[in-house]
């Protein structure tokens, strides 16, 4: 089953795009359809100019976050700590400009390097600790993370950041928010990583068959460090555009943030037992979720009525996948 | 296998309409006064006996001025995005003046200025955001329910007796004011603050605060707590020893009423959350109207004692209902 994915990623096997297995791989988009389409009915003020750059806006930190843990799952892993590490990133960041007031460049530097070193101590717990799975690795990181984001100014806010910091995540250009063309070149970005470099092939490789990957020659480690790393790092780039949009840093930032990632990257298409999901099927769950909660707060439904149909979403996006696995199977 | 797949996505898609449906269409049926104006409330959260009083007074002011009144809320205090989000949501639908009740005030300053911008009255209630342009702040003066705790606490006991002070997390400003207004009034009685320290406004923490006081000084006769938790978990401990301490929290919650009531805490000084929704919506309205809103309105305190409680306590739950 690997092979036939690595295939399909590649775009090798172009000429096995059916009708069928377009309507499977569009499957997530034509979801999103359907959502703004009803929602377009039920509520008149839902596809306006505002409002959809207001979608723009709220989806922009989920979506970073959940590209960055398109990776891990890839490998059939996950990434528990990014919340986690959204928060030590822009504490540590508030303290270097604001507290310290440093150069914002050295601030945007520390947010981005405290997520990517975060992220890379989690790679080296999975890979040179051997612990035995990523999920009590990034547990443990969530919770270190998050304790040190609190100790740090003992729970105290950090406001009034140098409007270079700001930039991503207030500014607009015309009506688009910056933060949304951001996740655009991000996004773009992960799509020529994951399909068309040697490291990209082998995270798909690997989240097939580790062993298979292992006998065959890829460092699997290395690729596994770089993986949580890179998940990192966006932790960290999404909470630059968090601190831009509310001018704050706060240790209770990203608080269970992990959740609707994973939520994101599973409702794109991809799959937990890892070598399945694209980087478009994951901006789509992610916009999938922003706009189930964008609208459900235009139409005033409460927020425990909107927890709970998220996750019937989410589950009827998994039973989609598993129907898709038991047909490929089948095959 | 496609038909079926596209069956289910189908009954997805459904399942979220009908629960849509069902939602909005619940939420119309209590939240409006059937008025023409529109006021958009966003609090901390709706999940707490506190939020459930200050929604229950902004839709009775609704009601009584004929007013939309929207009360919106994250499922927990600590979902601070989802507010800021929220609010942004709310502001996208043009109501004719906003309410908040800021869980992290920065974090809200960038969207409420934006508001302000394009005209929309901002009101803030409970905690104070610091930026250009809102219309008022409405809450609890913290400093006055302090020293009505203190003076309520030194009527109780005699001049030169012991007592202890229960801070909030340090740099809290609604609960330092509170301890500070405290300190001042007892001092002024003539008692003796043996002890002031920080229980975080948790039960738990307070609870073993007190037993480390009390195994310094055994004769404390009294103690004034920042909130109602505190008070409570101070109480656990000097029951543990079997002393008779006086103690006095802050909130009124109904916990601390019931309490109150069985002869555990000796009183509370209540703040008004009720008020606060009360007044919110009320003065948003003033405001859209081009009416002169006063900057800080006192959202006014209660003090309970055994005398009143068992009123209080019925006004609580009538209101909860």
């Amino acid at each position: 089953m690997s092979e036939i994915v690595v295939q399909k990623e590649n775009g090798t096997v172009k000429k096995n795009l059916t009708i069928k297995n377009i309507l499977s791989k569009f499957a997530p988009l034509i979801g999103l359809v359907l959502l703004v389409v009803v929602l377009t009915v039920l509520s008149d003020r839902f596809l306006t100019v505002n409002n959809v750059m207001n979608i723009a806006r709220q989806s922009s930190i989920n979506s970073l976050l959940a590209i960055g843990m398109l990776l891990p799952i890839l490998t059939a892993g996950i990434d528990l700590s990014v919340g986690s590490v959204l928060a030590i990133s822009v504490m540590l960041m508030g303290v270097t400009t604001v507290n310290m007031g440093s150069n914002p460049f050295i601030g945007i530097l520390v947010c981005l390097g405290v997520g990517s070193g975060f992220g890379w101590f989690n790679g080296i717990l999975l890979t040179k600790l051997r612990l035995p799975h990523p999920f009590i690795s990034t547990l443990g990181t969530m919770n270190i993370a998050r304790g040190i984001a609190l100790i740090i100014t003992a729970a105290a806010p950090i406001a009034g950041f140098p409007y270079m910091i700001q930039f991503m995540g207030r500014e607009f250009v015309g009506p688009i928010p910056v933060s949304f063309i951001l996740v655009i070149a991000v996004y773009v970005i992960f799509h020529i990583f994951l399909t068309r470099t040697q490291t990209g092939r082998y995270i798909y490789a690997i989240g097939g068959n580790p062993e298979a990957a292992r006998l065959s020659g890829i460092n699997v480690d290395r690729v596994l460090i770089i993986v949580y790393t890179i998940s990192g790092l966006m932790a960290g780039l999404a909470g630059l555009v968090m601190v831009g949009r509310v001018n704050s840093a706060f240790p209770l930032a990203g608080l269970s943030y992990e959740l609707d990632a994973i939520a994101a990257v599973i409702i794109g298409g991809a799959s937990f037992l890892g070598g399945v999901g694209t980087v478009w099927g994951t901006l789509i769950g992610a916009l999938i979720i922003a706009v189930l909660r964008n609208g459900l707060n235009l139409l005033n439904v409460s927020a425990d009525f909107q927890m709970t149909i998220i996750g019937a979403v989410i589950i009827a996006a998994v039973y989609v996948d598993v129907l898709r696995q038991r047909k490929n199977k089948k095959k | 296998m496609i038909s079926k797949k596209f069956k289910l996505f189908g009954a997805a898609v459904a399942v979220s309409c009908m629960a849509l449906t069902a939602g909005c269409s619940g939420d119309k049926a209590n939240g409006s006064g059937g008025g023409d104006e529109n006021v958009s409330v966003v609090l901390k959260t709706l999940s707490s006996p506190y939020w459930k009083y200050v929604e229950a007074g902004a839709k009775a002011a609704g009601k009584k001025h004929g007013v939309n009144v929207n009360v919106v809320g994250p499922n927990a205090e600590s979902e601070v995005m989802q507010q800021v989000n929220m609010i942004e949501d709310q502001l996208s639908q043009s109501p004719g003046a906003i309410v908040v009740a800021p869980s992290q005030p920065e974090t809200v300053a960038p969207s409420l200025e934006n508001a302000v911008k394009s005209k929309v009255p901002v009101l803030l209630i409970d905690s104070n955001a610091d930026f250009k342009g809102k219309t008022t702040f409405i809450g609890t003066e913290n400093f006055t329910a302090g020293q009505e705790g203190g003076k309520l606490l030194a009527s109780m006991l005699k001049k030169g007796d012991k007592v202890v002070l229960i801070q909030g997390a340090l740099g809290n400003p609604a609960t330092d004011e509170r301890i500070k207004g405290a300190e001042e009034a007892l001092k002024k009685a003539g008692m003796e603050v043996v002890s002031k320290q920080p229980a975080d406004s948790d039960k738990t923490k307070a609870m073993s605060v007190m037993e480390n006081i009390l195994e310094k000084n055994e004769d404390v006769k009294g103690v004034f707590s920042a909130n109602d938790d505190m008070a409570l978990g101070a109480l656990r401990a000097v029951k543990a020893k079997n002393l008779d301490v006086k103690i006095i929290g802050t909130d009124g919650t109904e916990e601390a009423v019931k309490s109150i009531l069985d002869g555990g805490l000796a009183g509370t000084i209540a703040q008004s959350p009720y008020n606060m929704g009360y007044k919110g919506v009320e003065n948003a309205l003033k405001a859209i109207k081009g009416k002169k809103v006063k900057n800080r309105i006192d959202s006014g305190i209660d003090i309970i004692t055994k005398d009143n409680a068992e009123e209080k306590l019925e006004f609580l739950k009538k209101i909860s209902k």
